[in-house]
């Protein structure tokens, strides 16, 4: 039988901390920035903020997404954050006291996620086919006309000034903050979530037709990879903008996006997953990268090394949920049976 | 490995009684805890707090394919309700009055999640008997519902007359031979009849038998007619043929309830009576109750035929063409005309050739893997786009299991199934379609066996 005989690594570099059980299929989490609290959202829609003292962890429901939750996100001062569901609402929280602040209706749409701003508190809101944003004081502040589809996913630019939109037909660049033209990149598929890159060079699609696209931002030419097994719902960029990780299947495929990108040259394969990839995160110092799989192990790897296994753990479901701390000393892991477990990372390289 | 979630969809025109069906199958006690995705937005009246709504998206897969579209909107739902599978055991979809079940069936096909964890168990397509007949000519949404169906629920049959019933019944079926056809009132049916139908279950869909795989029946047009002992005259004009083939049947003592059911077995003995050697008669020669087939001479004017009824009884009488062509009538001694009790068109008329049919193919004998396959991947990429469905058995040489496969136009799903029994190793395969051309597709079928 094919696995992992987990004998065969260091145990000492995945320190289990606590874990708790919700019980729900684990849909999103975030670390508030002073990683003093935990937020989760389950697919059955509750909200559940757990204060982690390190050790152990308290956790309370503090609400619910009729229906089910999509998305969890701290404002960047960590003094509240937003959750968006199926329900078409965005609710936005105290953070420490898990007490509902605002109700957005963002008319009965299907709210894929709902994501702030990386420093300043403007919330971007995916609500149905169009895309928002919100604001404490002003509102709705933007709003686009309808994408092809319902909208898979958004994300900010690092630096702030632009929001990308994955929808059915590609990506659309929106400009919420200086309300200039949208700008689009047009591909005749649908993206399913994208991710940019830190230096904001690119930005990684992952593609229902088992493709991985990368976008030149400035140019808007873009570099199809093909050859994965399914669909690719995993990726993750090393902090450096060099490497992008995809899932995809059984094998993480990190490509090389120095210089003139990643076509033509053959990525790096680490190939220690028996079954489907479903996890993939790099530490934000991009010196460890965690991945998960169907067959419920969780791997550690240092991929700028070598390609072998640093350190692995069973967990007891899939895992459908990694986050790193900002730090990146601590991994958080939400499983598909509920449990959400956090590791300790010993000699970090944070 | 975890049991797949069976799914049913649900089609048929707006006002077809989907809404109806979908309440009766909420309410209905089964025991089954189900979530309804709702393309249409329809009133369901049950408190069924997994009832999500959505709008149709069509994605063109593979820059563009038309038979490469699958729906966006369902990929992306029944992914988050696989996300918390424990909460239900069935999903119902049911889709707007327009939607085209291509789409929806390729998404089964495409995306690798729902393939994994999900079964379209079946498609149940409502038909407004009433008011189809407006639509069904020139609508190619209704078509394909009809098309692609496993089970069609003729609904509202209140509304027509029982002969405008069984001619849409037979046009239906000339359409799509394997779909289970029910009749309803306020689309009342039983669970199990569109229900956990065990997908797409061959050994049911061509239980059939395989002569009625094929819509071309020999005759046209069948009447009943209660007759005593004695002598009629059947009286034929000139028509667009100088011959007409027909039959007589004595098919009961006397009208009943059955009649109907009676009647339809009749056209199956029709069928089966039918070879290329019949009878000739001249006019003035007599007709008798054998059941075999006559070739009726005609004359350019007037022809009569006698009728020789030797008891009395209920009989049904079957014409190649349509007795209107020729100006046909029955007359009694008397020279009274008389009227069929119930009558039936196997092709309502020749303007309604349906672009839509059914082409079943049954032989014995072993295929050669090699050959099938190519004969396979190039009807596929030819004529995928008008082969809406396929289903099938297949004996392969070699081979100790069964294979079963079904499609969707291009796309292709097989796999072994069980072992053959102690049964006779045979291949049954259906393919429902726009202008399938069913020597060709016989021909390159028998071409494949060894």
């Amino acid at each position: 039988m094919l696995g992992l005989d987990l004998s065969l690594f260091k145990r000492d570099v995945l320190n289990e901390r606590w874990n708790i059980s919700l019980e729900e299929h684990i849909i999103d989490m975030a670390w508030s920035p002073d990683m003093s609290h935990l937020v989760a959202a389950t697919a059955e829609g509750r909200i559940i903020l757990i204060d982690n003292y390190g050790d152990s962890a308290a956790y309370k429901q503090i609400g619910e997404h009729a229906l089910g939750a999509n998305s969890v996100s701290w404002r960047p001062d960590g003094l509240q954050f937003a959750s968006s569901g199926q329900d078409g609402k965005v609710q936005v929280w105290d953070g420490v006291t898990g007490k509902l602040l605002q109700l957005i209706d963002a008319d009965n749409d299907w709210v894929a996620k709902a994501t702030y701003h990386p420093q300043r508190p403007i919330l971007a809101i995916a609500a149905g086919r169009s895309f928002k944003c919100w604001t404490e004081t002003e509102g709705i502040i933007y709003e686009s006309a309808d994408h092809a589809s319902t909208i898979a996913d958004i994300g900010w630019s690092p630096d702030g000034s632009a929001v990308a939109v994955a929808a059915y037909n590609g990506v659309t660049l929106h400009y919420p903050v200086q309300q200039s033209e949208p700008r689009k990149y047009q591909w005749k598929g649908s993206s399913l979530l994208l991710t940019w890159s830190p230096d904001a060079k690119y930005i990684a699609t992952g593609e229902q037709d088992s493709t991985v696209h990368f976008w030149d931002v400035n140019s808007g030419t873009d570099a199809q990879m093909s050859g994965f097994s399914t669909k690719v719902l995993e990726l993750s960029w090393h902090s450096s903008g060099q490497w992008l990780a995809t899932g995809g299947g059984n094998t993480i495929c990190i490509w090389d996006c120095r210089g003139n990108g990643p076509t033509g040259r053959e990525p790096q394969y680490l190939r220690y997953h028996f079954d489907k990839v479903t996890q993939i995160a790099y530490q934000p110092s991009g010196h460890y990268l965690a991945s998960a799989d169907i067959d419920e192990f969780l791997l550690l790897w240092e991929p700028e090394k070598h390609d072998k296994i640093i350190s692995a753990t069973s967990l007891s479901a899939p895992a459908t949920c990694i986050r790193w701390t900002t730090k990146g000393d601590i991994l958080a892991v939400g499983q598909q049976d509920g449990v959400i477990e956090t590791f300790l990372i010993k000699n970090a390289h944070v | 490995m975890i049991s797949k979630i069976p799914v049913t969809v649900l089609t048929g025109f707006l006002g077809s009684g989907k809404t109806t069906l979908l309440n009766r199958i909420l309410s209905e006690n089964h025991g089954k805890r189900i979530a309804v995705i709702e393309n249409e937005y329809g009133e369901i009246g049950i408190d069924n707090d997994l009832v999500i709504g959505a709008e149709e998206e069509i994605f063109e897969m593979n820059n563009g394919c038309i038979c490469c579209t699958v729906r966006g909107d369902l990929i992306r739902i029944l992914g988050n309700l696989m996300k918390r599978r424990d909460r239900f055991d069935y999903i119902m979809i049911e889709t707007t009055g327009m939607a085209d079940p291509g789409p929806v069936a390729q998404t089964f096909f495409m995306d690798d999640d729902i393939k994994n964890a999900l079964s379209l168990d079946g498609i149940v397509t409502l038909v407004d008997a009433k008011h189809v007949i407006e639509h069904i000519d020139d609508s190619d949404e209704v078509k394909e519902q009809i098309a692609f169906a496993d089970v069609i629920l003729l609904n509202k049959i209140d509304l027509v007359t029982p002969n405008a019933l069984e001619e849409l019944e037979a046009r239906i079926r000339s359409m799509n031979s394997v779909a289970k056809i029910f009749r309803t009132q306020d689309a009342a049916i039983a669970m199990d009849h569109i229900l956990n139908l065990g997908g797409f279950d061959l050994d049911r869909a061509l239980e059939v038998n395989p002569k009625f795989l094929e819509p071309e029946y020999p005759f046209e047009w069948s009447g009943v007619y209660q007759l005593d002992e004695g002598i009629y005259t059947l009286i034929f004009n000139a028509g667009p043929d100088p011959t007409i083939n027909v039959s007589l049947l004595r098919i009961a003592n006397t009208l009943n309830e059955s009649m109907q059911t009676t009647f339809n077995s009749a056209a199956e003995s029709a069928v089966l009576a039918f070879s290329s050697d019949e009878t000739a008669l001249k006019p003035g020669e007599a007709i008798q109750a054998f059941g075999k087939w006559y070739q009726l001479q005609l004359n350019t004017n007037k022809s009569r035929f006698s009728l020789l009824i030797d008891q009395p009884g209920i009989y049904a009488l079957f014409t190649e063409h349509h007795p209107d062509e020729f100006h046909a009538h029955l007359e009694n001694a008397d020279g009274n005309r008389l009227q069929a009790v119930i009558t039936r068109a196997y092709k309502p008329d020749h303007e309604h050739d349906e672009e839509i049919t059914s082409v079943g193919i049954t032989t014995s004998g072993a295929l050669n893997l090699d050959r099938f396959e190519e004969w396979l991947r190039w009807l596929l990429a030819t004529k995928g786009a008008d082969i809406f469905r396929m289903k099938g058995i297949l004996n392969f040489s070699g081979m100790t299991e069964r294979y079963v496969f079904q499609g969707v136009h291009m796309l292709f799903d097989g796999r072994p199934d069980r072992p053959w029994a102690d049964e006779p190793r045979k291949n049954a395969l259906i393919f429902i379609g726009r202008n399938l051309d069913r020597e060709e597709l016989n021909a390159g079928f028998n071409a494949c066996l060894d």
